[in-house]
């Protein structure tokens, strides 16, 4: 087979499958097993999931820093520029508290980004040219982010994490669903009105609707646990 | 034999990679015989058992003698939230069978309790967002007999808090339509209808969970503010004044849900809460954009305005 055939996504969800079965399985069966080494295994496996957590908020940090330094960022519509300024300080907040809390449970602070989405964003950043093309690459990233923080408030074993993982993933969603408002503002060429406050008698009648397009957040796709992990 | 491919190399051989792939599924196979033999048959009686779970029938006509103790797991939640997110945009067949997997495994028995997921250090009776146990029991139902106990009081009070934002997202289109606000923006309009679809949606997959554990469903609103909300619904003037008390009962409903997410008792229950409150955070970043708020304004969602089971008046 000649090497253009090799392609390497194929292994991807497999893997994935089978990581996030590992880790239900580590999880079910918690319960039936008692004593030090049970309790060993749930703090290393809440430890991957908290450095990939961190992994993920790295990246998320790095985008918008990056983000906000571009052009047409800068001098486009102030309130995005803000919004990614915030949010970049939004993810610095939870990679501190999931290190934080890597470190508490006997792991290491994960200073990388998500090697994975990593690559995406190097890969697509350079061809962006207009704010609605940050906020697509901005919005994969929130999505991958929402969807893993969610994932893992039923992954995690201490009640302490499962409560920070819970915290933080609405405020994923809530990035998620601002973006898609710029976004679909940007889309009908209502750009004046990405501000705030915003002049809501002439917003159109998509941000009412295209913003939330889930009835559940998905947990489908979740990054694995163990995909950010320090190695 | 290394190949390239767009500049990056694959580095090991394809046999090796054919070969550790092959004895990753092997070793997942041979951790896992007892869940996977049980899983077709399980997702099988899921199935046979959706409808009625969607009738909101009791389950103790098609489940009699099996176990209905709260720590059950709370299958008919994820069971239909499978169905929703089979929708487009939602998560996919592999995800539904995953979960599906995951269900039947939960039936097993006591050598693979779902419920084993609960944190040892977590109280029967929950614990408030600051740390300290809530009130479990309402004055009056204390008196009386109390419908839903342990932490289907959580499943009963967030099923009560979805019917009072249907409710109250039904007010207010019925007060819109009788012109009592004015013109009403188009985006407000899409989104009260929106919103008010997603929590009657809610609603369901928290009533799933109360008849699957032989409860009976919360189809009104048995909670001791809902008169004060009835009445602010019904002085309610402007647009701005039905966004903050859609707000209010939005912050509450997510910030509940995040409580019941750390909480939770059971897998399917503790899934349905996380998988909700995010949703319920998105209607609070769009009603704060709505009225010219900041829609996202912290870094962690807060728990202080939280609904505790003392609401609950059953």
């Amino acid at each position: 087979m000649g090497a253009e055939h090799i392609d390497t996504r194929l292994p991807e969800e497999p893997t994935e499958r089978s990581q996030d079965l590992h880790s239900d399985t580590h999880r079910i069966t918690r319960g039936a097993r008692t004593g030090p080494a049970a309790a060993e295994a749930a703090s290393k496996n809440d430890i991957t999931a908290l450095e990939t957590a961190a992994a993920l908020e790295n990246l998320l940090v790095s985008l918008y820093r990056s983000a906000v330094a571009l052009p047409f960022v800068k001098n486009g519509p102030k309130t995005v520029a803000e919004f990614f300024d915030t949010s970049a300080q939004h993810h610095q907040a939870h990679a501190k508290a999931f290190n934080e809390a890597a470190a508490k449970a006997g792991g290491q602070a994960q200073t990388q980004p998500d090697e994975t989405y990593e690559a995406v964003v190097t890969r697509t950043l350079p061809s962006v040219r207009t704010p609605a093309d940050v906020v697509r690459l901005a919005l994969h990233l929130e999505d991958a982010a929402a969807r893993t923080h969610t994932r893992n408030v039923t992954r995690v074993a201490d009640t302490k994490l499962r409560r920070l993982f819970a915290s933080v993933a609405p405020v994923e969603a809530q990035h998620r669903a601002t973006l898609l408002a710029v976004q679909s503002l940007l889309a009908s060429g209502h750009e004046s009105l990405i501000e705030i406050p915003t002049d809501a008698p002439r917003l159109p009648a998509a941000i009412g609707s295209a913003t939330i397009p889930e009835v559940f957040q998905p947990i489908a796709n979740a990054r694995p646990m163990s995909e950010g992990a320090i190695k | 034999m290394r190949r390239a491919r767009g500049g990056w190399e694959l580095p090991i051989s394809e046999d090796r990679l054919g070969r550790l792939t092959k004895e990753m599924t092997e070793a997942h196979h041979d951790t896992l015989p007892a869940m996977r033999a049980d899983a077709a048959s399980l997702a099988e009686r899921l199935r046979a058992l959706g409808p009625a779970r969607r009738g909101g029938r009791p389950v103790s006509e098609d489940r009699a003698g099996e176990d209905r103790t709260a720590g059950r797991p709370a299958a008919p939640t994820a069971a239909d939230r499978v169905t929703a997110e089979n929708r487009p945009g939602g998560s996919g067949p592999a995800d539904a069978g995953r979960r599906r997997f995951l269900l039947g495994a939960g039936s097993l028995g006591a050598a693979l309790l779902l419920t084993g997921c609960t944190s040892a250090g977590t109280d029967e009776k929950g614990a408030s967002p600051q740390g300290e146990p809530p009130e479990v029991l309402p004055p009056r139902a204390a008196a009386d007999t109390v419908m839903y106990t342990a932490h289907l009081r959580f499943v009963a009070l967030s099923a009560a808090l979805e019917n009072q934002a249907v409710g109250a997202y039904g007010s207010i289109l019925a007060a819109a339509g009788a012109d009592r606000f004015g013109a009403v923006p188009p985006a407000v309009s899409t989104f009260v209808t929106m919103a008010m679809a997603h929590h009657i949606d809610h609603a369901k997959a928290w009533n799933a969970a109360l008849t699957d554990a032989g409860k009976p469903a919360v189809t009104d609103v048995p909670l001791s503010n809902q008169r004060a909300i009835t009445t602010a619904l019904d002085r309610v003037t402007s647009v701005d004044d039905a966004a903050k008390l859609a707000l209010q009962l939005e912050d509450q409903a997510a910030q509940t849900y995040l409580f019941a997410g750390y909480n939770g008792k059971s897998a399917a229950g503790i899934e349905t809460a996380a998988t909700i409150a995010p949703v319920e955070a998105m209607h609070v970043s769009i009603l704060r954009f709505i009225l010219g708020q900041d829609p996202v304004p912290e870094a962690f969602l807060p728990e202080d305005l939280a609904a505790t089971p003392s609401l609950l008046t059953v």
